[in-house]
């Protein structure tokens, strides 16, 4: 599995060529919080509009691993990492990126909803605007585009001007979505984003993952191995920080390779 | 002793107490308000005060008050809020951010007489700035610049963490996120905390007496314009204030209806409070409401 | 793969990052063009504007926080140097300016600046206060947090708020026209004395003692009054046995805070005190205390007087004693996370 990663990071031409090209060329990235290792060495391909998920057991690294590829783990102080993460021809972890227009491009939603305090139509814009996007008309368009891709237009068209924390947490989770969709990002990371979710609202936002696969690339953090199998094309299981085993998602859950893989899947541990 | 007797005896006392304490507002307020109320007329409210006979007003102690709160409020919620910002998103434990804090623990624990020693010292006679609107004001701002550091922290704090990594996450910068999600939503909390802090400004006393001064100009009400001696807008007159008032008529003054003037300026002083307490409440509630559509 | 092996570190929450470079450094020059937009560039008009945001915002926070800075430490400053004024310039004594009990700056050819009355008397009007306000401002918040704590709350909260937000010279005002003459009547003297000025002051911190009681109250955990009922406890041994021991270091530094407040306090102590030289007989006796001494004297001083270099000496103690009662605060606090 690993020997997809010897190949050069291709620069990949967005939305155009075929599955298989890689949007992110992961490479031996570390992260410490202080003097704790917690990802070691991760290598693994992201492949362009496909589910990626990331699954193993609490506190083995996986979303701080996420956090690193849109340099979320910026805000915590004592965190470093190295390695390289290659994105359109450039590293991500290095010093001279612009983090601001880094993350306009890889979005993220986290586990709990956390739509800003204000309506449904600000939370959209907010980003936006500071984007520097004007003009009334084509803000209203993203808005509209943008909550139709996160199968959320229908509930809320009539009362966009309401206060987002009027909505139940599945709509708010989809508002982050929408939110995140609406910057047109190449990648979508998403951080256990179900986890909080009554098992309905859950499946929608699975529904709806499934149907963004078509548009974006999605690197998904999940503990729930059904959500896993149902919708990730390949599938990365950690453990204490290392990529145990990676490999295409229906490889991984029939016939593991690693036995750590197998115990964990099978449910011995976790 | 029976357990049961001394539980029931114990929790009787601390009723008692509960009690005593809602008494002595109620009474407190009732006997401001009863002694107060009568005394308070149009004329009361609209005439000058005097020096030595009976029948003064309160008119330009009642606007001193005002303008010296507006004008303190002005300098003191900017810098108020923005240390407040500082302190709950950008410091986080360093040794300088600990010092700040000690900073605002000091200045808030400072009794208002010494601030009011420290204005006489640096703005009345250093600045020379004289007993003025404006040493007053700025002696209130010293005073009550780390409460709405506190309000705002405090506000800022109760807004979800989460918020901070949605808005960074959508590639906004943190001033702009804090600018455009924290501020509004810490709103509510910020605008209460500043109005209650706007009574305790209005009544207070002690740190004005060596700032503002005991006199105050005959105002004239026609003349706007802030350089003349005698115009309301004037920052460099000096200013009597409705509180310093209460208390100069009844321990330096010698006007022979000094109870009569201090029980209906105490009645004007607490209704004013009263009321910025009500609006603060009531403001903070309805701004709640709209933003989080509940 | 590539040769490049850059080492960052995060210096804090900024978002600024420190990285060293091991290695090769500048492969981004190499880097594909596409991915350009994603470098940070010098002079770029956008990230000018975006930088200038995040400057402003930086700006403006840094002024307040240097105007906080730049306050506390004047104040600190100045108090001191013209505290110490009566000392290194006037040749007072310190010893018998603290031990001194006579006070008589204007006595021709012999002014004596004994401060001890008035230390003594902000003292004791603090700890009687504190001796009115502890028990009352407890049992209250007693009442709010475990023993009527449906409404106990909402009926006792607003009433702590208004009594917060009532001016002090109300409060001495009362005093003055109510507690006084029943003292008067009482003990048949003249009314004004510390036991007037302690029953004032101890009203004044009633609210600051209670607000920060209940608080302390509410945070001790519940287990630990589930468990004292569970082993058949009342209602009084839980709170007793239980929940004051738990909540103890808070519920001391409340009346602590409480305390400094009436050490500073000025008019309303001044209006009941009856504002005598010496130190007082009884409590009922006339007396004064370090602020009233200052409200009555400091406006008719010239600057750079000996009276006047002797009242700022005056306020450098309640400067020293506000600084005391902090240390006792983060002493308390520091047990209180101990235990």
């Amino acid at each position: 599995m690993i020997a997809q990663l010897k190949e050069k990071p291709v620069r990949s031409a967005q939305h155009q060529s075929e599955k298989q090209s890689i949007v992110l060329g992961i490479n031996g990235v570390n992260v410490y919080y202080g003097n704790n290792h917690a990802v070691k060495n991760v290598s693994m391909p992201i492949h362009d509009r496909s589910i990626t998920a990331l699954i193993g057991p609490s506190g083995c690294g996986k979303s701080t691993f996420l956090r690193t590829i849109n340099r979320m783990n910026d805000l915590i102080p004592g965190a470093a990492c190295d390695g390289e993460i290659m994105y359109d021809g450039i590293n991500l972890l290095n010093r001279k990126i612009d983090v601001v227009t880094l993350r306009k491009e890889i979005g993220m939603v986290f586990q709990r909803p956390n739509p800003f305090p204000k309506s449904i139509y600000e939370n959209i814009v907010l980003s936006l605007k500071f984007a520097g996007i004007r003009g009334k008309k084509v803000l209203n368009g993203i808005v509209e585009e943008s909550l139709k891709q996160a199968a959320l237009w229908d509930e809320v068209k009539d009362r966009l001007d309401q206060s987002a924390l009027s909505l139940s947490g599945g709509q708010q989770q989809r508002l982050c979505i929408a939110r995140a969709l609406a910057l047109k990002p190449k990648v979508l990371l998403l951080d256990e984003p179900s986890s909080a979710l009554d098992p309905v609202s859950s499946a929608k936002i699975e529904d709806l993952l499934l149907t963004l696969k078509e548009q974006y690339t999605i690197v998904i953090v999940t503990h729930n191995m059904q959500q896993a199998s149902r919708i990730a094309d390949s599938t990365a299981f950690f453990y204490e920080g290392e990529v145990v085993e990676y490999n295409d998602t229906t490889m991984m859950f029939t016939c593991p390779a690693n036995k750590r893989t197998e115990d964990y899947i099978s449910g011995r541990f976790g | 002793m029976n357990s049961r007797l001394l539980n029931r005896l114990a929790i009787s006392l601390i009723v008692a107490c509960a009690v005593v304490m809602v008494g002595t507002l109620a009474a407190l307020l009732g006997y401001i308000l009863y002694q107060g109320v009568s005394q308070i007329s149009w004329s009361f409210l609209t005439s000058d005060s005097s020096a030595f006979q009976a029948g003064g007003g309160i008119k330009n102690q009642l606007w001193n008050s005002f303008y010296i709160l507006f004008i303190t409020m002005l300098l003191t919620v900017p810098l108020g809020t923005a240390g407040g910002i500082y302190l709950a998103e950008y410091a986080k434990q360093t040794r300088f951010t600990a010092f700040i804090r000690s900073c605002v623990e000091v200045l808030a624990s400072l009794p208002s007489i010494v601030v009011g020693m420290f204005g006489l010292l640096v703005f009345v006679n250093y600045f020379n700035w004289e007993y003025s609107i404006l040493s007053g004001a700025v002696a209130l701002t010293v005073f009550n610049l780390p409460v709405i550091v506190r309000v705002t922290e405090n506000a800022l704090c109760s807004v979800s963490e989460e918020q901070r990594a949605a808005g960074l996450a959508l590639g906004m910068t943190q001033w702009h996120t804090i600018k455009k999600v924290f501020l509004p939503a810490a709103f509510p909390g910020i605008l209460t905390g500043v109005i209650l802090c706007a009574g305790r400004v209005f009544g207070e006393s002690a740190a004005l007496l060596f700032t503002a001064g005991l006199s105050s100009p005959n105002l004239d009400f026609t003349n706007w314009n802030p350089l003349s001696a005698n115009s309301p807008l004037n920052l460099f007159r000096s200013a009597e204030t409705l509180s310093v008032h209460i208390w100069s008529v009844n321990s330096v003054g010698i006007i022979p209806d000094a109870k009569e003037v201090a029980a209906g300026a105490a009645a004007v002083l607490v209704i004013s409070v009263l009321t910025f307490n009500l609006v603060a409440r009531l403001l903070g509630r309805i701004v709640e409401k709209k933003m989080t559509g509940k | 793969m590539s040769p490049l092996c850059p080492v960052y570190t995060i210096k804090s929450r900024k978002g600024v990052c420190k990285m060293a470079f091991k290695g090769q450094q500048d492969s981004l020059s190499l880097a594909s063009k596409t991915g350009g937009r994603l470098i940070r560039e010098g002079f770029s008009f956008k990230n000018i504007l975006q930088k200038n945001g995040e400057l402003r915002g930086k700006i403006i926070i840094l002024t307040s926080a240097f105007f906080i800075i730049a306050a506390t430490m004047a104040i600190t400053l100045f108090l001191t140097l013209q505290g110490l004024r009566a000392f290194t310039v006037d040749g007072i004594n310190i010893i018998d300016f603290i031990t001194g009990t006579e006070w008589q700056p204007n006595r021709d050819g012999n002014p004596s600046y004994g401060a001890l009355p008035f230390i003594f008397g902000s003292f004791a009007v603090t700890v009687l206060a504190a001796l009115v306000a502890a028990p009352i401002g407890i049992a209250s918040a007693l009442f709010m947090t475990e023993i009527a704590r449906k409404w106990g709350q909402k009926a006792l909260q607003p009433v702590i708020e208004i009594l917060v937000g009532i001016p002090s010279v109300v409060y001495g005002l009362i005093g003055l026209s109510v507690i006084v003459p029943f003292i008067r009547s009482q003990t048949g003297g003249l009314g004004f004395g510390l036991l007037a000025g302690a029953i004032v002051v101890g009203i004044m911190i009633l609210p600051t003692v209670t607000s920060i009681a209940a608080d302390a109250i509410k945070s001790v955990p519940d287990d630990l009054r589930h468990a004292s009922y569970a082993l058949g406890a009342t209602k009084w041994q839980t709170i007793y046995k239980v929940i004051i021991p738990a909540a103890l270091p808070s519920l001391l530094t409340a009346v602590v805070l409480g305390m400094a407040r009436a050490f500073g306090e000025a008019l309303a102590v001044q209006m009941v005190i009856g504002n005598a030289r010496g130190i007082p007989d009884s409590l009922v006796d006339p007396a004064a205390t370090l602020t009233t001494i200052i409200t009555l004297s400091m406006g008719h001083t010239t600057s750079g007087s000996v009276l006047n270099d002797v009242l700022w000496s005056l306020g450098l103690i309640l400067l020293v004693m506000s600084y005391v009662f902090i240390l006792i605060i983060r002493y308390l606090s520091k047990r209180r996370k101990l235990s």
